[in-house]
């Protein structure tokens, strides 16, 4: 035991420890898809979607975030509903069964890379950390095991609930998760037949020296988009819970915080799976055309130009309230000083946040000069270049992914939902097919192009 | 005269779906664009907070329309009542004290809950006494009785709320043609 623990540098262990808190990452999307999908789905069908909903604060009155805090009225109102089991039910599965896919969510992200791997010196050591929480070899392998686990949330929920409708739903899920796991494993094999490895990091620092797998593989990417939004089960691919034919498929008797966390394993899902999409095809942690070993050199001026794009963003957020409360002061709408009250505190916050952020940016710009010892001909930065580093490559992660959310939701609301067969017939003649094509036509290639 | 409408057979890029469902996507993203940076221009209507823009000639709730001394101009002939379709007008009539009119309504109930709406009493009365242009259209109450309109409720109405060129109403005391009104019936200035 204590050979384990002195194996590592404490510093060592305690950035390992502190790596899983990147497990409740997915948890975090949650909360900002389910705001993004219901808004997005309104402005896509022409109407405001959930915005009344308030916290009441004293000179500012109601603060509606923009339809944010619906989240937790919702959340509150699952959480204290009665939770309730028809009779005739399998107990313990009934209740086990919505833990799983949430379960699935917190653990399957454990192999994403969050930033390129750490080398750094602390006192007279090289310290090394890997990006992912758990580093192994067998990286999509594992992430896909796991994450074709939460089926079983579905199955053990058809089953245990007594009902047709569930069952059905179940079964469908079953059968669609199978048949799409087979194209999402295929379609990836490309990019993995190129980077050489199934390791995420190895697959990125391929993209990072060569190009982004989406140029490499676009009929990959394509093939695996389409797969991995019917393997998360939502529209157009809701065969499972079709509401027009199985009422709500497999959580059909399910209310109250049960449903709730159905739901958030279904957000979740499409978290895990926008983390892994970017991982693959759009470079995961990587900058494009900024090598590694230039962010280090240059960290004050990365976190400066980060310090920028923000300072930017909140000129265009004031833009945008400014524009808007123009247009509310001459409109008829009632409650139009209350909305321009709650206006003035986002107004007040982003432009207090304009000067903090230019300062900090100039601050790093000026004051951050990083300095390295070279170890084995490479230069090693120390400890808070390392983390620094990190932090922007985390960022760019999480930008990428919240794009692929963002793809989710879009395409959600705009295609119509297929019939059962046509998801089949889509999933083994068509997606399949192309992807095998694909890979073969990939193989050929890197063979003759000389590659590993 | 029969419209025939001839489905055009898809060629073979839209049956290969994809380009199909890109085009769609475009679609939306313009919706969603406009939504987000265009908050302003939904269509929609954000209901209680903005009340939406309902023109003079959309049949509403009814009023009674006033004689420039503020009496009703209804004389009580039963016209609106025969011709509702629904039964919903109960009018009670009784002796003018003008002598130029014969009887004046000493009770003029609608029921607007068995109201239709469909505008005939509006088209049947000879002296355009009852209108329904005041463009009010939700009426909530906590109890059936008190969706009947008496007619304090009917005459009870600002002139100030109706356009200037809408003389009938502006001749109602109150209204800018209130006094011209009263010369021209030859009735007391007060």
């Amino acid at each position: 035991m204590m050979e384990i623990i002195s194996s590592k540098h404490w510093i060592e262990w305690l950035l390992i420890i502190a790596k899983f808190a990147f497990a409740f990452v997915p948890v975090l999307f949650i909360l900002l898809m389910i705001p993004m999908e219901r808004r997005g789905a309104g402005f896509i069908q022409d109407r405001e979607g959930p915005n009344r909903s308030y916290i009441k604060i004293p000179y500012f009155g109601k603060i509606r975030l923009f339809g944010w805090v619906q989240n937790f009225c919702d959340g509150i109102k699952l959480f204290f509903k009665e939770i309730y089991a028809p009779a005739g039910v399998n107990k313990v599965l009934f209740a086990l069964a919505p833990a799983i896919p949430f379960m699935v969510v917190l653990i399957s992200p454990c192999v994403i890379p969050w930033f390129a791997p750490m080398a750094f010196t602390f006192g007279d050591q090289v310290i090394r950390v890997s990006g992912a929480t758990v580093d192994t070899e067998v990286g999509v392998l594992l992430l896909f095991g796991l994450a074709s686990l939460s089926a079983y949330g579905a199955v053990l929920a058809g089953w245990a609930s007594k009902s047709k409708f569930s069952l059905l739903g179940s079964l469908r899920t079953t059968a669609m998760t199978i048949s799409y796991e087979v194209c999402l494993g295929i379609s990836i094999m490309g990019v993995i037949l190129l980077a050489g490895s199934f390791n995420l990091d190895s697959i990125i620092s391929w993209q990072e020296s060569h190009v982004w797998g989406i140029v490499a593989q676009p009929v990959a990417f394509f093939c695996f988009l389409i797969a991995s939004i019917a393997e998360t089960g939502r529209a157009p691919f809701d065969v499972a819970e079709g509401d027009p034919e199985l009422v709500a498929g497999f959580h059909t008797e399910y209310g109250a915080m049960h449903f709730g966390m159905f739901y958030m394993g279904e957000y979740g899902h499409i978290a895990v799976n926008g983390l892994l999409i970017s991982c693959l095809f759009l470079g995961g942690y990587s900058i494009p055309f900024v090598s590694e070993t230039t962010l280090h050199a240059n960290l004050g001026i990365a976190l400066a130009a980060a310090c920028g794009v923000a300072v930017l963003a909140a000129l265009v957020f004031l833009h945008m309230i400014y524009r808007y409360s123009r247009w509310l002061r001459t409109s008829a709408l009632s409650t139009k000083n209350e909305v321009l009250r709650e206006y003035s505190l986002y107004k007040i916050l982003a432009w207090a946040s304009i000067p903090v952020l230019a300062v900090l940016g100039i601050v790093c710009a000026l004051y951050i000069h990083p300095e390295f010892s070279i170890v084995n001909g490479t230069p090693v930065f120390g400890l808070g270049v390392a983390l620094g580093t990190a932090l922007i490559e985390v960022i760019v992660l999480l930008i990428k992914t919240v794009f692929f959310c963002c793809i989710w939701i879009w395409v959600r609301w705009t295609l119509p939902r297929f019939r059962y067969d046509h998801v089949m017939h889509l999933g083994w003649k068509v997606i399949l097919n192309i992807a095998l094509i694909n890979l073969v036509v990939t193989a050929l290639i890197a063979k003759l192009a000389g590659g590993n | 005269m029969v419209r025939v409408i001839r489905h055009k057979p898809m060629n073979w890029v839209e049956r290969l779906y994809i380009f199909e469902a890109f085009r769609g996507l475009f679609t939306t993203l313009k919706h969603f664009l406009r939504g987000f940076f265009r908050y302003e221009t939904l269509p929609t209507v954000p209901y209680p907070d903005m009340k939406p823009e309902i023109r003079r000639t959309y049949r509403a709730k009814h009023r009674l329309m006033l004689r420039p001394d503020g009496t009703p101009r209804c004389v009580a002939c039963f016209m609106c009542a025969t011709a509702c379709p629904a039964h919903c007008i109960y009018i009670e009539p009784a002796q003018s004290e003008d002598g130029r009119i014969e009887k004046r309504a000493l009770r003029f109930d609608i029921d607007h809950l068995t109201c239709v709406f469909c505008g005939l009493c509006v088209e049947a009365c000879p002296v355009d006494a009852i209108r329904m242009d005041t463009c009010e259209t939700s009426y909530v109450h906590r109890n059936r009785d008190d969706f009947v309109a008496y007619l304090y409720d009917l005459t009870t109405w600002n002139p100030k709320s109706y356009p200037q060129n809408d003389l009938q109403s502006q001749a109602a005391p109150g209204g800018s043609r209130n006094k011209q009104a009263l010369e021209a019936w030859g009735m007391k200035v007060q």
